[in-house]
């Protein structure tokens, strides 16, 4: 593909100007006392860029640096109400795979994991991608039929996913019990080793740095108000620190996607709700596996520094709040003990809450919109966080171009008008 | 290690430990003797320990630092427990105590070698490295994993003790038992009000209890005072952890009572906060060597556990609690080397020593030699509590903390140390002042503002000249944060998140202003521009078990279950139900339904009971056929779309009376379709007059089937079973084996001739019983949910879930014949006129034939095309006891979906086979003569 060129040549770029991160280079810096430098420049705001991205999270930061590596276009602003990763980006309980139910949503994901897993060297930056496998629990028969149905679509495309009995699961995770005898059995799981975990401010900061390095300006503590049109096209943005003129906005946000996209009259069939992680206080690791088990709504995995990340579902209702519930907190303690019965002593250090624009099929809406130079890269649920590479460099893709490449041809606005959902429900709505 | 009354100092007027008790321990294998009352941490003070732990990164030694629960340095593995707060938790007889993260063992660890590279360890070393090569990175991730910071995770096999829960509705819960906080319980409970008082350590009393012997006495009064109050509830040991929407407040009680923990969760009238204040550690060289402690660490340690903390010491003091420290240390035979006041200019640059301190620098040069260096420097207002509530605290710089700003839910108010400072007298007369308004504003009364207690004057002290830690847990330095904001990490987000500084175990408490002050610092900025960080909940970690409670998950099975256990059931789960999916044979159970007569347990089947007299407009709006010329006795399938056209649940509902209607539902969607009704009902179409009654477990239900089920019936039972009279689809009531109000309905999933039976559930089993009786000449046998399945599969009918998903049309399930368009208004009509309008532009349920009769291709089996293509997918499978032949329902796209077409389907181990679309649904009886005979 011609992309992988191009990443390559932007990647000397990249080396060219931002300090280089290596073991000699932090040996060296420390010998000689010679301070880092700044990783993100900071720019007073300009009247005039080419594109202006809203929300500095993952998607907007990796769009902005594939526009400037792939493409060279680095006359971009990256806007960010608050500060960046925040959202949802800093939220998320970090977890990558790609063994999704539609054949659309596999091929997608799976070039997204294909990009973390050379993001550490495409951006000199170790975003600490452990590949350390990913298991979906089946605890009926129901469960385990779906796992089959997901693994086969998995098999057709490539994918390194399997279906295995409890026995081999209990290999894997000698700390599940999988005993018959357990109110919800452990009948077998969906096994999907390039599965795993990743720093995700890391992978937040490493674009971040490639991207200013490359000229592009990320612009934090900087909301947008409104954005301009005239004759159906954008022509500028109002911030919070003055207007800007562009022919250009991408709305990258989360939680806010159908504020912005409001502004220019664009209707998105989006609901938030408010998704919900905890994390308890370290213990030597033990878990190596990233658990997840959709009859319990519950996934876990235990970090490097010994942390176990857990999260649930969707509350159950909408809200744009970001505080954590105690009833949550309860309902995930007593299904990871289901799971895990021996851990009852460890403790919960903390709870917090994301936002998540959830569609009506639980696929993303990419692309073009009636509005002629307002693109979505929008709708992200809770699977957002997996998606941010491929995503934004099909965004930057279509922008450079202004075709829709095929990878996302499928997460068009217009399918819900025109009746062409994209079905990942099955593998999305707890599939962590 | 032999019990060292060399620092156990004399009686203390209000020490908490009793010497008659010796309590005998072991601490990293060797055995330690404290008192009943002792913390862990303050026995092995009292034995002659100073290192109490390895730090995270660097392995330095580490020792007491606040004598709290928060104590950064001493978190131990008690037996299988890991991560125990030893500076709370009271030593027990035969405890097995060992210090964690330390190898191979706290006097010498070899990670300490990370000291001498600790310049290459900078913040977010780890992301500017093992980038190369990229093979090696899992390697290196092992290796860093093992500089994970906790003790060892509970081996495998060890039981989930007993923890309970419990709900509480006090009008006024306090949070903290200091003198304010007790003063507010009183405050509120002379005005008549339910107090729930909450502290978080053994006893009440705050700050009172390692004071002077003023302090111990109005202490005495206090707590006689409470205690004469039975409207007012005392929790020791017990932590608030947050506080929810509409003062929701959970509190963890850890100890005195039956369980190990107990969760209680509390709707509040109005939240107190009296949080007090946490003492602030000095940022400076050597800030973290064994025997540097706060001021309240050694008057804790002295005052409640009479241990002497070191022989010399150096006291940095800014305030009337460092000065305390000094003659308190003094008292107890502490020499007072040196006294360094803040409040005259006066400065500690460095702590000296190698694992210990043996000296202490001062600002102005001069050293003086010490084991002991005491810090009272200032003081934190742990805002968690109020922050929750909406608060955004302020910084107010004359006294060097953040305050409360004007709480905004008048059911929350704070009192104490976290307001403002004052005399214990002052201080209770503001508590008793807040707790009355503060049951007063539970009383619903309009609320009147208290006279405001203000903070003292405190001068701005976080950083010496030199480098200290901010964060000893996860050790991290001032130099770290200002490193961080030079590379760009500049907002309080960032550099908490870059540096982890207050990641660790305090969350913050200890760590958080440090932080703000260095990076405020650093980035030239005030604080109030360097913003501070969400305080989150819990206030305080708690374990899984006690959230979990009992972890008790409930179990539903039918009354006949028992029977069913007798009689070889295999059961399975089904969501909350348990019941049998075979008992040993399913494919003969199948066949003795085709050819004699067949019961199955169908009691998980959702019942909804329906009356009133718009009960028919419901059924119209939710289903998509029509209900409106159902006739009292008559039974109708309806099939359920959610309002995108999706199909969501499916079942028969049978009308009993003018106004009263019985609507089954799937078993896993009962509940789910209960709401959704009710959702209509309550936030749609309020004016509708029907009340649903969900009673799926109050009625046993009994399908059954095969050609000589009329006959079997008709044996037990007073209804006419007369075709003529009870036709297909007709709905009866009477007596069933002698049980009155049975509800009968003809129906047939199987595809069988079949009675489905509703009996009141204690009279399950008996009728249960009386069908097997009666039928035996007839070769009555009960068939579980495996025959069942294979019965609907060669009659074609489908299951919504299975060979449904989550986009899957009514059209594209064949159910279109059940689609009225013409209907007002139903839900998912709108989606449903758009794909009728483009009739078969989409896929189709299909009944398929393998070319081979013998192969069963798995379900889940994909349809693919031009190689590996997906088109569709094999939704049902099973072998045909009656055709002896594969039948299956699968998913194709509309230019596949003609009768004839030919599949090719790839079966789960990769082989491909070929299938054939049929012209009909239903493999056996596609004519309904069976069903209708």
């Amino acid at each position: 593909m011609a992309q992988t060129a191009t990443t390559t040549g932007g990647r000397a770029r990249t080396r060219g100007r931002a300090a280089r991160y290596s073991a000699f280079d932090i040996v060296r810096r420390g010998v000689t006392h010679s301070e880092w430098p700044r990783s993100f420049n900071e720019h007073e705001l300009r009247t005039t860029y080419d594109v202006v991205i809203v929300g500095a999270g993952v998607h907007g930061l990796a769009c902005a640096y594939y526009l400037a590596v792939n493409h060279g276009i680095t006359n971009v602003a990256v806007l960010e109400k608050s500060y960046m990763g925040g959202g949802g980006s800093g939220r998320n309980t970090a977890i990558i795979r790609s063994n999704y139910l539609t054949p659309e949503g596999v091929r997608f994901y799976d070039r997204s994991v294909k990009l973390y897993e050379k993001l550490s060297v495409d951006l000199n930056y170790n975003v600490m991608f452990s590949q350390r496998g990913h298991l979906t629990l089946a605890h009926n028969d129901a469960s385990l039929r779906t796992m089959n149905w997901r693994a086969e679509v998995n098999k057709l495309q490539g994918i390194d996913s399997s279906v295995i009995d409890a026995k081999e699961v209990g290999r894997i995770v000698p700390y599940l019990d999988v005993s018959a005898d357990t109110r919800y059995p452990i009948l077998g799981a969906l096994y999907h080793p390039p599965g795993g975990i990743i720093r995700h401010d890391a992978v937040n900061w490493g674009y971040a740095r490639a991207a200013t390095h490359l000229g592009v300006e990320i612009h934090q503590q900087t909301e947008v108000l409104g954005i301009e049109t005239a004759g159906g096209k954008v022509t500028g943005v109002r911030t919070s620190r003055g207007n800007i003129s562009t022919s250009m906005v991408i709305n990258c946000t989360a939680g806010w996607a159908s504020t912005i996209s409001d502004m220019v009259d664009v209707k998105m069939p989006l609901v938030t709700h408010p998704l919900q992680a905890a994390v308890t206080e370290p213990v030597k690791v033990f878990l190596s596996a990233v658990i997840v088990s959709g009859s319990l709504h519950v996934y876990v995995s235990q970090t490097d520094r010994g942390e176990l990340v857990f999260g649930a579902s969707v509350d159950p209702y909408p809200s744009y709040s970001m505080r954590g519930s105690l009833e949550f907190t309860e309902g995930l303690a007593a299904h990871i003990l289901e799971l895990i019965p021996s851990i009852s002593s460890l403790k919960l250090l903390r709870q917090w809450a994301g936002l998540c624009d959830m569609t009506p099929d639980y696929s993303p809406i990419m692309g073009v919109t009636p509005v002629e130079g307002f693109l979505v890269d929008v709708g992200w649920g809770t699977y957002g966080f997996k998606a941010g590479p491929v995503a934004g460099e099909q965004m930057a893709q279509l922008i450079a171009t202004g075709r829709t490449p095929d990878l996302i041809a499928a997460f068009d606005l217009a399918r819900f008008a025109d009746g062409r959902l994209v079905g990942e429900k099955g593998a999305a709505s707890v599939g962590h | 290690m032999s019990p060292s009354e060399h620092w156990r100092i004399e009686r203390q007027p209000g020490e908490v430990i009793d010497r008659s008790q010796p309590i005998n321990f072991t601490w990293n294998g060797s055995p330690v003797t404290g008192y009943s009352g002792d913390t862990i941490v303050s026995a092995l003070m009292a034995s002659g320990v100073r290192v109490m732990s390895r730090s995270f990164k660097y392995h330095r030694p580490r020792g007491v630092v606040t004598a709290t629960y928060f104590d950064p340095n001493c978190s131990f593995q008690v037996g299988d427990e890991p991560n125990v707060r030893a500076a709370h938790r009271q030593v027990r007889e035969g405890d097995v105590v060992r210090a964690q993260n330390a190898w191979p063992s706290l006097s010498f660890d070899v990670r300490a070698a990370n000291q001498l590279v600790g310049r290459f360890l900078g913040p977010g070393f780890y992301y500017k490295t093992f980038i190369r090569p990229q093979t090696l990175w899992p390697l290196y991730q092992k290796v860093l994993s093992r500089f994970s910071p906790g003790g060892e995770p509970p081996p495998i096999g060890t039981p989930h003790e007993i923890f309970d829960k419990r709900f509480a509705h006090p009008d006024v819960l306090v949070a903290g038992g200091g003198p304010a906080g007790m003063a507010a319980a009183l405050g509120a409970a002379r005005s008549g009000a339910s107090v729930m008082l909450v502290e978080e350590e053994y006893e009440l009393g705050g700050h009172l209890r390692y004071g002077g012997v003023e302090s111990l006495a109005a202490l005495a009064s206090l707590r006689a005072e409470v205690a004469s109050f039975d409207n007012i509830e005392v929790l020791t040991d017990s932590v608030v952890l947050g506080r929810y929407d509409d003062n929701w407040v959970g509190i963890v009680q850890r100890s005195g009572m039956w369980a190990k923990e107990r969760l209680i969760k509390a709707r509040v009238g109005t939240l107190v906060v009296a949080a007090g204040l946490i003492e602030r550690p000095y940022v400076f060289e050597g800030n973290d060597l064994p025997g540097v402690m706060l001021a309240t660490a050694a008057l804790r340690l002295t005052g409640l556990h009479a241990v002497k903390p070191g022989t010399t010491a150096v006291v940095f003091t800014a305030n009337s609690t460092g000065d305390e420290a000094v003659a308190r240390l003094r008292s107890a035979g502490v020499q007072i080397a040196r006294v360094l006041d803040a409040r005259k200019g006066d400065d500690v640059v460095r702590a000296l020593g190698r694992g210990k301190v043996t000296g202490v620098e001062a600002g102005d040069g001069s050293t003086t030699e010490a084991d002991l260096l005491v810090t009272a420097t200032g003081w934190t207002a742990p805002t968690s509590l109020l922050n929750m509530a909406g608060d955004r605290p302020i910084w107010n710089p004359q006294a060097a903390r953040f305050t409360p700003s004007e709480l905004i839910d008048i059911r929350v108010m704070a009192t104490g140390g976290i307001v403002g400072d004052g005399s214990t007298a002052e201080l209770v007369a503001h508590g008793r002042a807040v707790g009355s308004e503060a049951a007063a504003r539970a009383r619903g009364e309009v609320p009147q503002s208290v006279a405001a207690l203000t903070p003292y004057p405190h001068p701005a002290l976080f950083q010496s000249t030199t480098v200290g830690f901010v964060d000893f847990s996860e050790d991290v330095k001032s130099k770290d944060i200002v490193s961080a904001a030079r590379e760009g990490y500049d907002s309080s987000e960032l550099a908490k998140r870059f540096t982890t500084s207050g990641m660790g175990p305090a969350q913050g408490k200890l760590e958080m202003v440090n932080t703000m002050a260095v990076l405020a610092e650093a980035t030239d900025r005030d604080f109030e521009s360097t913003g501070t960080t969400v305080w989150r909940p819990p206030y305080a970690p708690i374990s899984l078990g006690a959230l979990a409670g009992r972890a008790f998950e409930p179990e539903r099975i039918s009354p006949i279950q028992s029977w069913h256990n007798e009689h070889g059931a295999k059961n399975m789960v089904a969501g909350q139900w348990i019941r049998p999916e075979h008992y040993g044979n399913p494919a003969a159970e199948a066949a003795n339904v085709r050819s004699r007569v067949g019961i199955i347990d169908l009691s998980p089947l959702g019942k909804l009971d329906l009356r009133g007299p718009d009960v028919v407009k419901l059924l119209n709006l939710v289903y998509t056929n029509s209900w409106d010329n159902l006739a009292i006795g008559s039974v109708r399938y309806g099939v359920m779309c959610a309002e995108d056209g999706v199909v969501m649940d499916d079942g028969v509902t049978g009308r009993l009376g003018a106004d009263h209607y019985l609507m089954t539902t799937t078993s896993s969607g009962a509940g789910n379709v209960w709401d959704w009704l009710e959702m209509w009902l309550q936030t749609v179409h309020r004016e509708w007059q029907v009340t649903i009654t969900p009673v799926t477990t109050a009625l046993v239900s009994i399908n059954i089937a095969g050609p000589h089920s009329r006959e079997l019936l008709s044996r037990v039972t007073d209804i006419d079973l007369d075709p003529a009279s009870f036709g297909y689809l007709k709905v009866r009531t009477g007596s069933v084996a002698g049980i009155d109000d049975c509800i009968v309905w003809r129906i047939g999933f199987t595809g069988e001739l079949s009675f489905e039976i509703h009996v009141p559930a204690s009279y399950g089993l008996h009728v249960w019983q009386a069908l097997l009786e009666a039928g035996k000449d007839l070769g009555v046998a009960a068939f579980g949910v495996e025959a069942q399945r294979i019965l609907r599969l060669e009659k074609g009918h489908l299951i919504v879930g299975q060979d449904t998903d989550g986009l899957t049309l009514a059209y594209q399930a064949g159910l279109g014949g059940l689609v009225k368009l013409g209907k007002d208004d139903f839900s998912g009509k709108p989606e449903l006129v758009l794909q009728e309008a483009r009739a078969g532009d989409h896929s189709h349920l299909v009944a398929i034939e393998t070319v081979d009769p013998m192969l069963v291709p798995p379900e889940a089996s994909q349809i693919v095309v031009n190689g590996n293509d997906i088109v569709g997918r094999v939704t049902s499978s099973r072998m045909s006891p009656t055709l002896h032949r594969s039948v299956c329902l699968a998913h194709v796209p509309a230019d596949l979906a003609a009768p004839g077409s030919r599949l090719t389907i790839v079966l789960t181990n990769g082989d491909r086979a070929e299938a054939v679309v049929r012209e009909n649904l239903a493999f056996v009886d596609p004519e309904g003569v069976r069903l209708r005979g």
